[in-house]
């Protein structure tokens, strides 16, 4: 990829790409420091198969590709696990918030609590279909068939709707 | 229950969360990219001499012991040392089978690529950060035949009672142990209580989360036979 392989251009597609680096590692670590760390390595992946990229391929393909597979690896690595804060005690912060919107907020909050907890691969797949990025596309990125994704793609979606339909039940 | 549509405006609510927090410094990182590189270049081969250090290391032990076992069973054919050869044949058989896995591993360490389709390269990884566990299991399999290598076919007949009553409940054990190990070291088992016991120090922390996520790509490839 040239502009990948020189500074400025890579700069640029980091840039307009930060969404997805973003949402990745916010999704695959809850410390801020790790999501940090996770971030850095992302590029530094990114920067180093640059020269690889082929240009026949969408970049966003090719970069999820990288940026998951590099999230999914850091998992193996943390030594702790994930830290995922119980929704009971999440909960409790919110009420006690009084400066912001706290239906909204909290359901965020929930979203990526819940989203924090899907096993590993579904996690990759649903961030996918989050952004809007179409079965085949998706299926190219995982490396599995579309009928596939469309199948798990429903069962993830049903998974953080009942956590949801659970914890409202629970209040 | 809640709609696909208000999934997806809590994560659009969600992204421009985070477009606003600028958590993350991306861009002095990029500017920094070449001294970035460096100290990656470093942490990176200091992780891969790790791993390729620890499985070259149990490759070579694994043949001298191996070689040593077999130097001693070729020195040992006689019927009077039945036992003590089988034993040991066994013992050195099991070990290189591990050591034909962890040679196969090491060639899988060459072809990671994070370019490749997530469920490929995670199941590369998996398995190689995985192997260790696998040889493990294997290893277990020895165990009973560390129990009776020293029986001669004279004591069979002299000590009977004391080989019936001892050795063969201990052998019997140690064999319902090993296969039961052998059968249980297992995705399936990561989360109990014994597993989670016998795997608790931290050099065992990365295998048995390769194991987890081979698990669930096993689950995504049994999707595809179901579909």
């Amino acid at each position: 990829m040239n502009t990948a392989t020189d500074k400025a251009g890579f700069v640029k597609l980091i840039e307009e790409n930060k969404g997805i680096i973003l949402k990745i590692c916010g999704s695959y670590c809850n410390n801020p420091s790790d999501r940090e760390d996770l971030a850095q390595e992302i590029i530094y992946q990114l920067w180093k198969s640059g020269k690889n990229f082929n240009p026949d391929y969408k970049f966003s393909t090719w970069m999820y590709r990288v940026a998951l597979n590099v999230a999914i690896s850091y998992y193996r690595k943390e030594k702790k696990g994930p830290q995922l804060t119980p929704v009971e005690e999440l909960h409790i912060d919110i009420i006690e918030d009084t400066t912001v919107d706290n239906e909204k907020e909290r359901n965020l909050q929930l979203l990526q609590q819940f989203i924090a907890e899907l096993k590993q691969l579904d996690k990759a797949l649903i961030l996918l279909w989050f952004e809007d990025k179409s079965y085949k596309e998706i299926a190219d990125i995982m490396g599995i068939t579309e009928t596939n994704v469309a199948t798990r793609i429903n069962r993830v979606k049903q998974q953080l709707k009942n956590k949801f339909e659970v914890h409202k039940t629970s209040e | 229950m809640m709609e696909d549509k208000q999934l997806n405006e809590l994560w659009q609510q969600y992204d421009a969360k985070l477009q606003e927090a600028r958590i993350l410094n991306l861009q002095s990182w990029v500017l920094n990219l070449q001294q970035f590189e460096r100290l990656q270049k470093e942490k990176a081969s200091r992780k891969l001499r790790g791993i390729t250090g620890i499985k070259l290391l149990g490759v070579v032990l694994g043949l001298a012991w191996s070689i040593f076992l077999l130097f001693l069973v070729w020195h040992s054919l006689h019927w009077s040392r039945i036992f003590f050869v089988v034993s040991l044949t066994a013992i050195a058989l099991i070990t290189l089978y591990a050591v034909i896995m962890y040679v196969g591993h090491l060639a899988l360490i060459n072809q990671i690529n994070n370019e490749d389709a997530v469920l490929a390269q995670q199941e590369k990884i998996s398995r190689l950060q995985a192997s260790t566990l696998h040889v493990c299991r294997i290893l277990f399999l020895q165990m009973p035949f560390y129990c009776f290598w020293f029986i001669t076919p004279e004591m069979l007949q002299n000590e009977w009672l004391k080989n019936l009553l001892i050795t063969l409940p201990i052998t019997i054990g140690f064999t319902w142990l090993a296969v039961w190990l052998y059968r249980n070291i297992s995705v399936e088992n990561t989360e109990k209580k014994w597993f989670r016991i016998l795997f608790s120090s931290r050099e065992w922390t990365y295998p048995v989360k390769a194991l987890k996520i081979l698990g669930e790509i096993e689950e995504y490839k049994r999707s595809v036979v179901v579909n």
